[in-house]
């Protein structure tokens, strides 16, 4: 739900730059990679990510060196895929029309509204979302003409996942009061993730 | 100005973390249900005086016992709730004995016997307002014992343990579910080797003796000096004994694999008659003077068993035989009251039949309450007592084929079924 509100959100400001809001209304969206270390594998070494990171800014000019607006987009962490969505800050540095510092704050959360869930006459299991933050820095290289420029950003990103298994209560034994397990369930799993990445992107704006 | 401030701030961050090379972090906890096991020196409980406490909410009732005005319910392993059930519609919880380890009781002369865990308590409930235990007899149920030359007991208690790890492996999500699968095997394992109610015991009253079974045996008691009870023998029985039913002289022992008959017209040694096999399955024994009606039910616990009624022809003891069954739903408990049997359908709700043609007795239903969800049940001599997941409750059964409501007992943690 809440993810569609954002979409809906981020499509009404789209619109607002049709409608001759143009100095107000700002846009970057960038591609690129998420760089990870997943922890040591069986064997002792650590494994590393390396997966595919888009994500797209609409914002609004509040002042000549600040943009305030909301941010999507579709990182992959291994198999999973997540949709990471967040209200965001962006800061330039120098003069216009000329290289500038840019420097970024999202703070949001990540949807896995991608993954399956999975229910069987045993179990049942799904991916819960979480909380995201990314601080990110880069530069802006401004076209000789137009209003667009090409931009690189490096950016820290901290992703909050869950992933719940259930299974089923099959005895019908009396619920324990005050326990921790929920109704229902003989036994649950639950695993939370914390994925620390160093993203890597390349894109435009505007 | 601002923005001087701000982006060295998010370099160092991010600098910090490249090159600390932060790992992804990955916790995992396994909350599951088990019976953790629980060590008591034998004589740590018998130091521990036992006072009388005011009237508790039932929170988790076992067995049921009616005397006289009085209903007595067990909260297993805690101790006995004394209710004055002299107007069913509003019986009113008069007070609780605090006994540990106790799972059933019964009342001869009014005295109570109850179960404290290798012992079997005697208490004077005379004067319900004042309850006296007056005798203790030792080491009884000493199949209870992990270690007898130490008074060791072991018991379970039924709790929910959370665990927590921190994994790391996050490779194609396998993670999670194949630590679900190594856990949910922890828990059969554990669930398998200590056994639930494997020290349960159940007790009746028949000619001046006290019997009681347990998971493999039957435990005689001479009562006739009511408050002296002398333990005389132990029978072995075979595995998995769960109700015994006495009737005439007879004990009708109902175990997952059949129904065991035995003579106990001598009441100091009951001798076997006979054993009739079936299925494996739960099944609860009800008896009048020419047949046995046994219910038998599926459900993990119980294996798989069929669903149904069978009525088993014990006009001669020593063969008895089967001779109808009837499909039911999930049949738990059941109660006979002259030609009336009334079953207990678990979830299904309440049945009661006509019995008088036990060839006919599916074409004899009386009545099928839907709503009255139900695993056990009590004939009173005021109210028809059944137990389900809106607690204990009692209707009025003066016109058999028409269960009228008097009360419902709350239950702070009533039975699922």
């Amino acid at each position: 739900m809440k993810v569609r509100f954002f979409i809906l959100s981020i499509l009404i400001l789209s619109f607002t730059q049709s409608f001759g809001q143009e100095k107000a209304y700002f846009n970057q969206t960038e591609l690129g990679a998420l760089f990870g270390n997943s922890g040591p594998t069986w064997s002792g070494e650590d494994k590393k990510r390396r997966d595919f990171s888009v994500t797209t800014f609409h914002g609004v000019k509040i002042s000549k060196h600040h943009v305030v607006g909301l941010s999507v987009g579709f990182d992959q962490y291994e198999s999973l895929s997540v949709i990471p969505f967040a209200v965001g800050w962006r800061g330039f540095l120098g003069k216009e029309n000329k290289p500038q510092l840019i420097g970024g704050f999202d703070f949001g959360g990540g949807s896995a509204m991608f993954e399956d869930t999975e229910k069987t006459e045993w179990y049942e299991s799904w991916y819960k979302g979480g909380v995201m933050v990314s601080p990110s820095i880069g530069v802006r290289l401004p076209a000789r003409k137009g209003k667009t420029s090409l931009t690189m950003t490096l950016a820290y990103k901290r992703q909050e996942l869950g992933f719940f298994t259930g299974y089923f209560e099959r005895d019908n034994l009396r619920p324990l009061i005050n326990s921790q397990l929920l109704p229902g369930y003989s036994s649950m799993t639950e695993t939370s993730y914390l994925f620390h990445s160093l993203v890597a992107r390349m894109g435009f704006m505007f | 100005m601002k923005n001087q401030r701000l982006l060295p701030l998010i370099l160092i961050l991010m600098v910090s973390c490249t090159f600390l090379s932060c790992q992804d972090e990955t916790t995992t906890s396994f909350t599951y249900r088990a019976m953790v096991p629980v060590y008591l020196k034998m004589s740590d409980v018998r130091a521990r005086q036992i006072v009388i406490e005011p009237g508790q909410e039932l929170e988790n009732p076992g067995k049921i016992y009616l005397y006289g005005n009085f209903l007595l319910i067990n909260e297993p392993q805690e101790g006995i709730h004394i209710l004055d059930n002299t107007n069913p519609s509003s019986p009113i919880n008069l007070n609780f004995i605090p006994i540990q380890g106790n799972v059933d009781l019964a009342v001869n002369n009014n005295m109570l016997y109850a179960d404290n865990f290798v012992d079997l308590l005697v208490f004077d409930i005379r004067n319900v307002r004042s309850i006296k235990q007056v005798e203790r007899v030792k080491d009884v149920f000493n199949h209870m014992y992990s270690n007898s030359e130490t008074g060791v007991i072991l018991t379970f208690k039924d709790s929910v343990i959370t665990t927590t790890s921190d994994q790391r492996s996050i490779t194609n999500g396998f993670f999670s579910r194949d630590a679900s699968l190594s856990f949910a095997s922890n828990f059969s394992g554990a669930a398998q080797s200590y056994g639930q109610g494997g020290s349960m015991a159940r007790f009746t009253l028949m000619s001046g003796h006290l019997y009681a079974v347990d998971d493999n045996s039957l435990r005689v008691f001479d009562v006739k000096e009511p408050a002296k009870p002398k333990h005389l023998q132990n029978i072995k029985l075979g595995w998995g004994i769960e109700t015994i039913f006495p009737f005439q002289e007879k004990l009708f022992i109902g175990s997952t694999r059949g129904m065991h008959i035995y003579d106990a017209s001598k009441p100091s040694n009951p001798i076997k008659m006979s054993v009739f096999e079936h299925l494996t399955a739960c099944d609860p024994v009800v008896v009048n003077k020419d047949y046995a009606f046994v219910t038998l039910r599926s459900g993990n616990t119980c294996w798989n068993g069929p669903n149904e009624l069978q009525v088993v022809d014990i006009k001669n003891l020593r063969e008895p035989k089967l001779v109808k069954a009837y499909p039911m739903l999930n049949p738990h408990g059941l109660a006979l009251t002259g030609d009336h049997l009334y079953i207990a359908e678990g979830k299904h709700g309440l049945k009661s039949f006509n019995v008088a043609d036990v060839m006919g007795i599916d074409q004899n239903q009386l009545e099928f309450l839907k709503s009255m969800k139900s695993v056990d049940i009590i004939p009173g001599p005021k109210s028809l007592i059944v137990i389900g997941p809106d607690g204990v409750c009692q209707f009025d059964y003066s016109t058999p084929g028409k269960l009228k409501p008097l009360s419902c007992i709350d239950v702070k943690n009533p039975v699922a079924v």
